[in-house]
């Protein structure tokens, strides 16, 4: 296994996931089937955090087809592709994990919302076959994405890549200063801090702690906490573009998105399963069920290791040997 | 000088030099972790007194005070580590003191709502969140300066060590 088999491996996820969560939630509006509309925000939320790896271990594909003599120019149209729907792809995923929080909160969803997903993820659906198929066009040259003489593009193609950033200019954008890196790492921490603060106390009162403070309130910090969370998803991935080969020979950045999916798992079991339903009704006194003591423990432990992860990047740089195959 | 005495130990050098992933960056992780508890404990105080969560009674937060200290116990400790391990690029950055300023103004305001609104028992909820309304924007406000100021002690050095720039 090497990163171009990873990158191959998930990157159909949100190329083709985007137009079946588009199709869930547009039936789920039609039918006005509650759960179908949010099936398909779960799946952009699950193919926002996807996307992250995919584009990593794109970084990881790149030194090894730099190899093969496959055409740079081909590369950066690529990777500009990829940005530009990774930007939208988190976008997207970003409404749609509000518009679930507030499906658990109120009985209709919020009609801003509706919009917000709908248009985020049409754009997605049209970036992630733009990016696809300048992915496409690196080994597949029969696909006939490109004259083979002159390598120009149709008229589309050559529409969205004028909005497309191209990889070296944002990487240096990224980097001109090292107060760039101070101020990302500094809302970095402002994220991790909203993070620990409202998931913590949430996952604390759950286990037995501080039983004086009724559960349901405790449930409206979280949006605090999902803010900083995608500071923290915003701030680290312009880090990443920074210096992209650093981190995705990192074996402990790769840790650390393995915990954060596994965060994610975590909580879909917490609302999927139907815990958040029982924690709900707990006021001050009561004692939460053991699944949901699980999950809490679950929780703050994963953040822990998000944490380690986190501050020990800095000094396993290339744990990731660069082999050739 | 006095720094480079405290940089030739064999403390400070351990510190600084060893390989073992006990080192200086599990120290550093510590200190992120005490500072989760202070921060995160005195922002869900502070959201909170600003009128997140209303349904949340404020009297059922005042065990979070304790986190506080505990966080702040965690951080002292880490944080004294961490001077011994480079004392020169400590002491020689104005950053340095304008964060211990900032962390002492942060708790000293910490310490106000406290006394003078959680400790009254003549307030109400209401009355509560109205008298520590300005110290909890107050509040908010040094302790993102003081994470400021702590995360650019990375950048802003003068020296590494005693007779070694950094920056």
């Amino acid at each position: 296994m090497n990163f171009p088999h990873v990158h191959l491996l998930l990157n159909h996820f949100p190329v083709i996931g985007t137009i079946i969560g588009l199709g869930l939630f547009l039936l789920g509006l039609f039918e006005e089937h509650h759960q179908m509309r949010r099936a398909g925000l779960i799946l952009f939320v699950v193919l926002a955090f996807i996307t992250i790896p995919v584009f990593i271990s794109g970084v990881g594909a790149q030194v090894v087809l730099r190899k093969t003599g496959v055409s740079d120019s081909l590369i950066q149209r690529h990777e500009g592709a990829a940005m530009l729907a990774l930007m939208f792809m988190e976008m997207t995923g970003a409404v749609a994990l509000v518009g679930l929080w507030e499906s658990y909160r109120l009985s209709r969803p919020a009609r801003w919302n509706i919009a917000a997903v709908l248009l985020f993820s049409v754009v997605t659906v049209g970036l992630m076959a733009r990016t696809g198929n300048t992915g496409g066009d690196l080994r597949h040259p029969e696909i006939g994405g490109l004259d083979q003489s002159t390598g120009a593009e149709g008229t589309l193609g050559s529409l969205v890549h004028a909005f497309e950033p191209e990889p070296d200019k944002i990487s240096n954008l990224m980097i001109f200063t090292k107060w760039m890196t101070a101020f990302l790492m500094d809302l970095h921490f402002i994220g991790l801090v909203l993070i620990v603060g409202t998931i913590g106390i949430y996952n604390i009162r759950i286990l037995g702690i501080a039983k004086q403070m009724p559960v349901a309130p405790l449930h409206r910090l979280l949006p605090w906490g999902l803010i900083g969370l995608g500071i923290n998803v915003a701030t680290g991935i312009a880090v990443f573009v920074g210096a992209p080969e650093d981190y995705t020979f990192n074996a402990v950045l790769w840790l650390k998105i393995v915990a954060l999916g596994l965060l994610g798992l975590n909580t879909a079991v917490f609302y999927l399963a139907g815990i958040f339903n029982d924690v709900e009704r707990l006021g001050p006194g009561d004692e939460a069920p053991m699944s949901a003591k699980v999950v809490a423990m679950t929780s703050l432990v994963l953040w822990c290791a998000v944490i380690t992860f986190g501050r020990y990047i800095q000094v396993f740089q290339h744990s990731i040997p660069r082999v050739s195959n | 000088m006095f720094l480079d005495t405290i940089e030739q130990t064999r403390v400070s050098q351990w510190l600084r030099e060893s390989e073992s992933v006990f080192g200086f960056y599990f120290i550093l992780l510590f200190h992120t972790f005490g500072l989760s508890l202070l921060v995160g404990a005195s922002a869900v105080l502070d959201l909170r007194i600003l009128g997140v969560a209303v349904d949340l009674p404020l009297k059922s937060l005042k065990w979070l005070f304790r986190t506080i200290w505990v966080g702040f116990a965690i951080n002292v400790t880490t944080g004294v580590l961490l001077v011994l391990a480079y004392p020169t690029k400590a002491f020689t950055n104005p950053v340095f003191y304008i964060k211990l300023s900032l962390v002492a103004i942060g708790l000293t305001t910490m310490q106000k709502i406290k006394t003078r609104v959680f400790d009254d028992p003549a307030l109400g909820e209401v009355a509560m969140a109205a008298k520590a309304r300005s110290m909890a924007i107050c509040s908010l406000l040094v302790w993102t300066g003081a994470l400021t100021a702590g995360r650019l002690l990375a950048y802003t050095a003068p020296y590494l060590v005693y007779g070694v720039r950094g920056g």
